[in-house]
């Protein structure tokens, strides 16, 4: 028991650090960024280059924000702003610039699957039950992640701008916000924890220029069904995240690896808004 | 313009559009054909192999371009489609062996696989309300669930490597080159004639506004359904002819990737052009065989490099750009001929059979309330109107005039109280339903489809009582006489090949008018109809609206700010305040009455 429960914490935190960046860029920009899975990727090959570099591992994460932040902000400026009136466009296109990073990464180095050194290593005893630390650590890490969105959304003028931007973006721009470089800074934000978090799940999924597939897909089901809430995601994290490990555990890792995105299409065909309370 | 001149433009264009249209694409077809027949001839071997896969691909694109460019659903999960008849074709191989009949049997079991899914798929994704982000998560689901299916298959299904080795249709290269081409010219033609044809039309109206073609009692769920599951049973068919061909299935065929990959092929080609899906598919797909070898990563970075660039700048994809220089080389080179426009003929719908005098009250509503949360926006709504009446709805902003107008149009959207319209309770019935008891709304906005002609917005219109052709143009609209009388009134006649978008304010709100008046509704809404109009149009659109009311014997409610409109026109005046009736009465006893001096100038206490 304890187990699956350690599980579904720590799978909840993960899939909150997955999705935060996602749902940063969804609830200001009302834009769904299918690059966020490239994005991951390269924050993985972040993580590739410190240990190749003979680096501290931790300096992966850095690395990573760095060079997702970078990228970020070149696609916004050069694809994503001018397809703000055509949402399903912004799709597309973003997902093309997710086949461009995945090429590019591939043309750099290879096909093949590759490792980093994880930060930690080993098991810590809980409740007499050998558990990993790092997923422990991951679960730190959400928590912290998560505090530190909301003081920044709350307590920063450039968060006041944001949250006005998100509620209503017109009035925003007519009291004089630059709802532009909100956008611009937003885009750059949530790429880099993209990046981040590609680098934090490195030492549980293996590198390879396709690794930021399947996170997309699981984080924007999450994002879908939360709105524009840090809140409400991680309650989705914990509600889907905990369903796919219970499914995983009693009827096989396959069928767990569509229980996300299943029931997310689910819970929007009964309430449209999903946990989002609005 | 009198009514013989009408007739007269509309009978001397009818005759070439009859015969001209079908023998051109027959014409176009049998080149195509030719030629498909001609090219392994002078090809090598290779270039065969890979053409027919390509053209396999292609009318998974073309399928994927009626549902995307044409509907405007964007979907990633065709692919699901394509893995079931594949799959259905090659387990039936493997395990029941090769016969005729058993791959006979693989194509229907194929096909009625990804019909269920597909059935599954639109019930989720096509309710009234959905919204075409969730249409496309929805689609997007299935191939994951679907790939996940094929790996759980284990053994059975051959997991992760799939199925091999098991025999098929024995055909040379050649000869599937041949029976791919074929069936590919016959999907296309016809796919072209569908989306030329009045009902094709339709599909177009849905993607621009599928509000409005609610409201002019279409059910789109069921069509944007039917259209899908037709779409998915293409897809099948494909699957079947790849696992034929190939004598391999793999769960990629079935994954979002593929899935995906066929949208930028689209997306490449031109959406909504048919043609150019299909010759970007099939140019994209041996290109890639071919360069793939040499430059294997480089090339799928210039595809996306492409794709992006495409969808930023070229929204319309390749091909348009492509007949646009054609067209501009013409005419260079030759001299600019006049635009060959189809002109429609209008005509007077027969009379269907309606009581011209009724019996009891048009519209009766009673007792009607509408909150959101705890706001109360309606309550205790109780009145009548007749056949032949012209009953204004007044009151300040905010009064709840069109959450009123909204309740009667749309019977899921009140929260207690009842509506019936001619006798008939409208319960909890969707907007296209109420249309069929007789209700015809006009939005406040003039809301009608904006890429489509004027002559196009009025047959869809019709679409509901007039059946539309679905594979050609028919060339005719039947309008009721109201109809017919305000586009003469308002001149919208001669504009019937003038695309909605380019209408003057006015004449659009004629426009849908015109379209709610086709209908043939009992009772019509009227949300400001003369908002934003001149002084000229203002009078044009009242003396309509007392002639039809008068004439037609219509219940025509009406919202209105200008008060000297209201006193023209109106039988009866409704004030609304605050959500309630405050006053219902003529219009003298409004006009005169000091609590509707108080109501909208905020004074008198």
């Amino acid at each position: 028991m304890v187990p699956v429960l350690l599980d579904i914490i720590t799978t909840a935190a993960i899939l909150y650090i997955v999705s935060s960046g996602l749902l940063l860029v969804f609830g200001v920009m009302k834009l769904i960024n299918f690059a966020h899975g490239g994005l991951l990727t390269i924050g993985g090959y972040a993580a590739v280059i410190a240990t190749a570099l003979g680096l501290n591992p931790w300096i992966g994460i850095p690395l990573a924000a760095v060079f997702g932040g970078i990228v970020g902000f070149g696609m916004e400026r050069v694809v994503v702003r001018s397809l703000y009136n055509r949402p399903l466009d912004a799709i597309l296109a973003t997902w093309g610039l997710s086949i461009i990073i995945g090429q590019a990464i591939t043309l750099v180095f290879d096909r093949g699957v590759h490792f980093a050194e994880p930060p930690i290593r080993g098991v810590i005893s809980i409740l007499g039950e050998p558990y990993s630390t790092y997923r422990l650590v991951l679960t730190a890490l959400a928590l912290l992640l998560g505090l530190g969105l909301t003081a920044a959304l709350r307590g920063t003028s450039l968060g006041l701008s944001t949250r006005a931007v998100i509620m209503n973006e017109d009035l925003a721009r007519g009291l004089g916000i630059n709802s532009g470089l909100v956008r611009s800074i937003t885009f750059t934000l949530g790429s880099g924890l993209a990046a981040v978090a590609g680098a934090l799940i490195t030492p549980l999924s293996s590198v390879d220029p396709n690794m930021g597939v399947a996170w997309l897909i699981s984080a924007f089901m999450l994002v879908l069904v939360s709105g524009s809430s840090l809140y409400s995601l991680a309650f989705a994290s914990v509600v889907l995240g905990g369903a796919q490990v219970i499914v995983s555990n009693y009827f096989g890792s396959v069928l767990g690896g569509m229980t996300i995105a299943a029931l997310a299409a689910v819970i929007l065909r009964i309430r449209p808004q999903g946990f989002s309370y609005e | 313009m009198s009514d013989a001149n009408v007739k007269e433009l509309g009978s001397s264009s009818i005759q070439r559009l009859q015969v001209r249209p079908l023998t051109k694409v027959v014409f176009a077809a049998s080149i195509v054909l030719i030629g498909v027949g001609a090219a392994p001839f002078f090809m090598d071997a290779y270039s065969v192999n890979v053409l027919v896969r390509s053209m396999i691909y292609a009318a998974m694109a073309l399928s994927v371009d009626i549902l995307w460019g044409y509907l405007g659903v964007l979907t990633f999960g065709q692919s699901a489609f394509f893995a079931a008849g594949a799959y259905a074709t090659a387990l039936v191989f493997t395990y029941g062996g090769f016969s005729p009949e058993y791959a006979f049997a693989a194509v229907l079991i194929g096909m009625a696989v990804a019909v269920a899914l597909a059935g599954l798929v639109a019930f989720l994704a096509f309710w009234h309300g959905a919204s075409a982000l969730y249409a496309s998560v929805i689609t997007l689901v299935l191939p994951i669930v679907v790939t996940q299916l094929l790996f759980s298959g284990g053994t059975y299904t051959g997991s992760s490597s799939g199925l091999t080795g098991f025999d098929t249709i024995p055909l040379s290269t050649e000869a599937w080159f041949w029976a791919v081409g074929v069936w590919l010219v016959v999907l296309t033609t016809g796919a072209w004639m569908y989306t030329r044809s009045d009902a094709g039309r339709l599909l177009i109206a849905i993607r621009e506004n599928e509000q409005r073609c609610k409201y002019l009692g279409l059910n789109t769920s069921k069509i944007k359904a039917l259209v899908f599951l037709i779409c998915a049973a293409i897809g099948a068919i494909a699957g079947w002819i790849y696992a034929n061909y190939t004598m391999v299935v793999a769960p990629e065929i079935a994954g979002f990737t593929f899935g995906t990959e066929l949208l930028i092929w689209v997306a490449l080609g031109g959406r909504g052009t048919l043609f150019g899906p299909v010759i970007g598919t099939i140019i994209i797909d041996y290109a890639s065989a071919h360069l793939q070898g040499d430059f294997p990563f480089v090339w799928k970075l210039v595809i996306g490099i492409v794709f992006v660039s495409v969808i930023v700048a070229l929204p319309r994809g390749i091909l348009p750009l492509v007949s646009n220089a054609a067209n501009w080389l013409r005419g260079r080179t030759r001299k600019a001929q006049p635009e060959q426009y189809s002109q429609l003929q209008l005509c007077k719908a027969p009379r269907i059979e309606r009581n011209i005098v009724v019996a009891g009250p048009a519209l009766v509503v009673s007792g009607v309330e509408k909150r959101f949360g705890s706001l109360e926006v309606l309550s205790g709504i109780d009145f009548e109107a007749t056949y032949g009446e012209i009953v204004s709805l007044v009151g300040p902003n905010g009064a709840g005039k069109t959450t009123l107008m909204t309740c009667i149009a749309d019977g899921s959207k009140r929260s207690g109280g009842t509506i019936s319209i001619g006798g008939q309770d409208i319960a909890h019935r969707p907007p296209e339903e109420c249309v069929r008891l007789g209700v015809g709304r006009k939005f406040q906005m003039a809301n009608v489809f904006d890429t489509l002609t004027v002559g196009e917005c009025l047959q869809i219109a019709r679409a509901r009582l007039d059946p539309l052709s679905k594979w050609k143009k028919s060339g005719v609209c039947q309008l009721p006489p109201s109809a017919l009388h305000v586009v003469r009134a308002t001149g919208l006649h001669s504009d019937l090949d003038v695309p909605a978008q380019l209408l003057s304010h006015g004449k659009k709100q004629a426009l849908e008018l015109a379209m709610v008046l086709a209908l043939e509704p009992k009772v019509i809404l009227l949300d400001e109809p003369t908002a934003g109009l001149t002084k000229t149009e203002r009078t044009l659109i009242g003396t309509i609206l007392t002639e039809l009311a008068t004439t037609e014997q219509l219940c025509i409610l009406l919202v209105e700010h200008d008060l000297d409109f209201v006193r023209d026109i109106s039988s009866r005046v409704i004030v609304l305040h605050q959500g309630r009736i405050v006053l219902n009465g003529s219009v003298d006893e409004v006009v005169n009455s000091e609590l509707v001096k108080t109501v909208y100038a905020g004074s008198g206490h």
